[in-house]
C-alpha cells in the first residue's frame, strides 16, 4: 500500500479545499464567452429556446439548452445538471414555461463532444487513478461554469435559483452561493465503493472493471473522496430535497446537508414525478404542473 | 378525462408495408454479416465473458454491440437481445449472462460506437428524414436489431430455438418490430412502456420527449403533416403487431407521460399472439420498475429456460 495515499474519505480538509479552489481559479481565469443561437422549433408562446456554447476549464467548449419564459421577468431559474450518460433528457415544456432553464451537456456528452467523446462504459473511471487527472474534475468545472452563466442572466430572479440533478447538482450548490433550492436524486458517488459490490450493474460496475484491470481500491477511493457528496454537503445552505430509494443508506448524507428533507421514492413514478415537481415549484413560487396531461 | 384502456388509436396500414420491409431485409441479406467478436478480459468476470461485437447491417453499415456469455460448460445457452432506450447507451448485459443467457446488447446506428457514418444526434433521431419513409433514420435502426438476432443465429454456443427480446420504451417498441420481422425465430418478447406505437396519436397526448420532437418538427414544417404520417405508418408498432407470433409480455404505466398508456393498450389489442399486459396505476415511464423486473425475468425464463 502506498503510504502517501490516505484511505478513502479521509482526504484532509486542506487538500480537499485546495483541490477545489484550484478548479475555481482555473474557471476564473477563463472567460465563458457564451454564444446563444435561437431554436425556432422549441420556441413557443410559452418560452424562447436557445442552444448555448460556452467555455469551461481546460479550456473546453460545452453546450447547453437555455430557455426563457415568455412575459415579464425576472423569473425563477433552474439549472439541470447532466446525468450519467451520453445524452441528457431534453428539458420539458412545463419547465421551460416556468423557469429560466439551463440544461447542461458536460464535456464528452453528445453536443459537447468536439475533441472528446465520452465512452460508456468508461467515463466513470477515466483518469481516476489520480484526482488531478480524473475526468470528473473537468465535468464538475463544467457544472460550476453553467451555474455562473445562469446566474448572470438578467432575466433571472437571484432570490429564486434552483439546481436539480445528481451528485453534480449537490457539488454545484456547495461550490457556488446563490441557490435557494436543491433537488437531488439518483446519486452516483454516494458510498460508491460500497455500492459497487452490490451488483454487476453499470455504471458502478465500471469501478469493478477498473479494479480488475489493475488499479486499487485505495487509489480510486482516494480520488472519489474529492467527489463524495458527504464532503460537499455542509456547504449546501439551500433548502434541499433528497429523493432516495433507501433513506437508511443515505442517512449520513441527509444529516450532513444543513437543510435537507428526505423523500423516499415510492416507485409509483407518476406520483414521485408530481411530488418532486410540486416541491420545486413551491420553493420557486410557480404553479405545480404534471407531465402527464389529464 | 383520459380513458387509456379504451381510447381509439388508429394507424393506417400502408398497402406496401410488407414489400417495404422485405426490401429492407433483402438489402441486409446482400451484405455479409461479417461478425467480429473481440473478447475483453478486462471487462470479463469470473462468471461472465464480455465481448465487443461488430457486424454489418442495412446499407452496409457496421454496427456495434456488447455480447456476453456465461462462463461454464453448459452451452448451448438461450439468448437475449437487449434493446436500448432512446437516450440510453446499451450497457454490458452481464446481469443477464449471470442468469444463464448469452446476451447481446445492441447499439443500433446513431448510438456510440455505431455513429461514425450515421449520427442524427439526440434529440433528432425520431425526426431524421421523417418526410421520407425510404430514408427515415429509423429504417436502418430497426434493421440493426434484426441483424443482431442474425448474429446470434450463427453463434455455436447459442440454442437458436431459444432466442428472446427484451427492452423498455424504444427497446420495447423495437422488440415488437423485430419479432414481427422474424416470426419464425423469436421465441418471446418482453416489452415495457412500448414506444413507437400509435406514433402520431402519441404526439397529441403528450408534451414529453421524444414524441415532442414530432410536434417541434411540425411547428417548423406544418406542410409536412401528411408526409410525416405516411412515413411513420411504416414504422408503427401497431402495424407490426399482427405479425408477431412470439408470446409477448407488455407492461405500461397508467401515468406515463413519455409513451402514453393509450398506445400500450392499443398495442395489446393489435397483437394476435399470446399476450400478457400488466398496467401499473400511478406509474409513469418506469412502468412498474423495479418491481416488474421479477415478472420480466420469470417470463423470459419460462420461455427460454436458462440453465436447462
Amino acid at each position: 500500500m502506498n503510504s502517501d495515499v490516505p484511505p478513502p474519505g479521509t482526504v484532509d480538509p486542506m487538500t480537499f479545499d485546495a483541490y477545489w479552489s484550484a478548479v475555481d481559479a482555473e474557471l476564473a481565469a477563463i472567460p465563458a464567452r457564451p454564444v446563444l443561437d435561437p431554436v425556432p422549433a422549441r420556441t413557443t408562446d410559452e418560452a424562447t429556446s436557445y442552444t448555448v456554447r460556452l467555455t469551461s476549464a481546460g479550456p473546453y467548449r460545452v453546450t447547453g439548452w437555455l430557455s426563457i419564459p415568455a412575459g415579464d421577468g425576472p423569473f425563477p431559474a433552474l439549472l439541470q445538471t447532466p446525468r450519467y450518460g451520453s445524452v441528457n433528457d431534453m428539458p420539458h415544456p412545463n419547465d421551460r414555461s416556468r423557469y429560466v432553464l439551463f440544461g447542461l451537456m458536460h464535456r464528452g456528452q453528445r453536443l459537447a463532444d468536439e475533441g472528446f467523446a465520452a465512452a460508456y462504459p468508461g467515463l466513470l473511471t477515466m483518469g481516476i487513478d489520480d484526482p488531478a487527472t480524473y475526468v470528473y474534475r473537468g465535468i464538475a468545472a463544467d457544472c460550476l461554469r453553467a451555474a455562473e452563466f445562469l446566474m448572470s442572466l438578467a432575466e433571472v430572479d437571484p432570490a429564486r435559483v434552483a439546481v436539480r440533478g445528481d451528485d453534480l447538482a449537490l457539488l454545484t450548490a456547495a461550490r457556488r452561493p446563490g441557490f435557494s433550492a436543491v433537488q437531488l436524486s439518483e446519486l452516483l458517488f454516494h458510498r460508491a465503493m460500497e455500492a459497487r459490490l452490490k451488483s454487476s450493474h453499470y455504471p458502478l460496475e465500471e469501478l469493478n472493471d477498473h479494479l480488475r484491470a489493475g488499479s486499487s481500491a485505495q487509489t480510486i477511493g482516494h480520488t472519489l473522496s474529492y467527489f463524495d457528496p458527504i464532503r460537499h454537503a455542509p456547504a449546501v445552505t439551500a433548502r434541499t430535497l433528497l429523493a432516495v430509494d433507501d433513506p437508511g443508506w443515505c442517512a449520513a448524507l441527509a444529516d450532513a446537508l444543513p437543510a435537507a428533507t428526505v423523500y423516499q421514492l415510492t416507485h409509483l413514478d407518476g406520483t414521485d414525478n408530481d411530488h418532486l415537481d410540486a416541491w420545486l415549484a413551491e420553493r420557486c413560487g410557480v404553479p405545480a404542473m404534471s407531465k402527464f396531461v389529464v | 378525462m383520459r380513458d387509456p384502456k379504451n381510447a381509439v388509436v388508429e394507424v393506417e396500414l400502408p398497402d406496401d408495408f410488407d414489400d417495404f420491409w422485405a426490401a429492407g431485409l433483402a438489402d441486409c441479406a446482400s451484405h455479409p454479416l461479417d461478425p467480429v467478436l473481440t473478447e475483453l478480459p478486462a471487462l470479463s468476470t469470473d462468471r461472465v465473458i464480455v465481448h465487443d461485437l461488430r457486424y454489418t447491417s442495412y446499407g452496409g453499415l457496421r454496427v456495434a454491440g456488447w455480447y456476453t456469455v456465461p462462463r461454464g460448460p453448459s452451452a448451448p445457452y438461450p439468448a437475449l437481445v437487449t434493446i436500448p432506450g432512446y437516450i440510453s447507451e446499451p450497457t454490458i448485459p452481464k446481469e443477464w449472462s449471470e442468469l444463464g443467457y448469452a446476451a447481446l446488447a445492441v447499439a443500433p446506428r446513431g448510438k456510440l460506437r455505431s455513429n461514425e457514418l450515421f449520427n442524427p444526434g439526440y434529440p433528432g433521431l425520431l425526426t431524421h428524414n421523417i418526410a421520407d419513409p425510404q430514408t427515415y433514420g429509423y429504417r436502418g435502426f430497426y434493421l440493426d436489431v434484426v441483424r443482431a438476432v442474425e448474429v446470434l443465429l450463427e453463434r455455436p454456443e447459442v440454442d437458436s430455438s431459444r432466442i428472446g427480446l427484451q427492452g423498455s420504451s424504444q427497446g420495447g417498441g423495437l422488440g415488437i418490430s423485430t419479432a414481427a420481422l422474424m416470426p419464425d425465430v423469436i421465441r418471446c418478447v418482453a416489452a415495457g412502456a412500448p414506444y413507437l406505437c400509435g406514433i402520431m396519436t402519441a404526439a397529441t397526448l403528450t408534451r414529453s420527449y421524444p414524441y415532442e420532437e414530432i410536434n417541434e418538427y411540425l411547428r417548423l414544417h406544418p406542410e409536412d403533416a401528411g408526409r410525416v404520417r405516411e412515413t411513420v405508418a411504416y414504422y408503427d408498432g401497431l402495424n407490426f403487431a399482427p405479425k408477431v407470433r412470439a408470446p409477448t409480455l407488455l407492461y405500461v404505466g397508467m401515468e406515463d407521460d413519455v409513451c402514453p398508456p393509450e398506445t400500450g393498450f392499443a398495442l395489446r389489442r393489435a397483437l394476435t399472439c399470446e399476450t400478457t399486459l400488466h398496467a401499473y396505476p400511478h406509474c409513469a415511464h418506469h412502468a412498474g420498475l423495479p418491481g416488474v423486473l421479477r415478472i420480466v425475468e420469470d417470463f423470459l425464463a419460462a420461455h427460454l429456460t436458462p440453465g436447462r
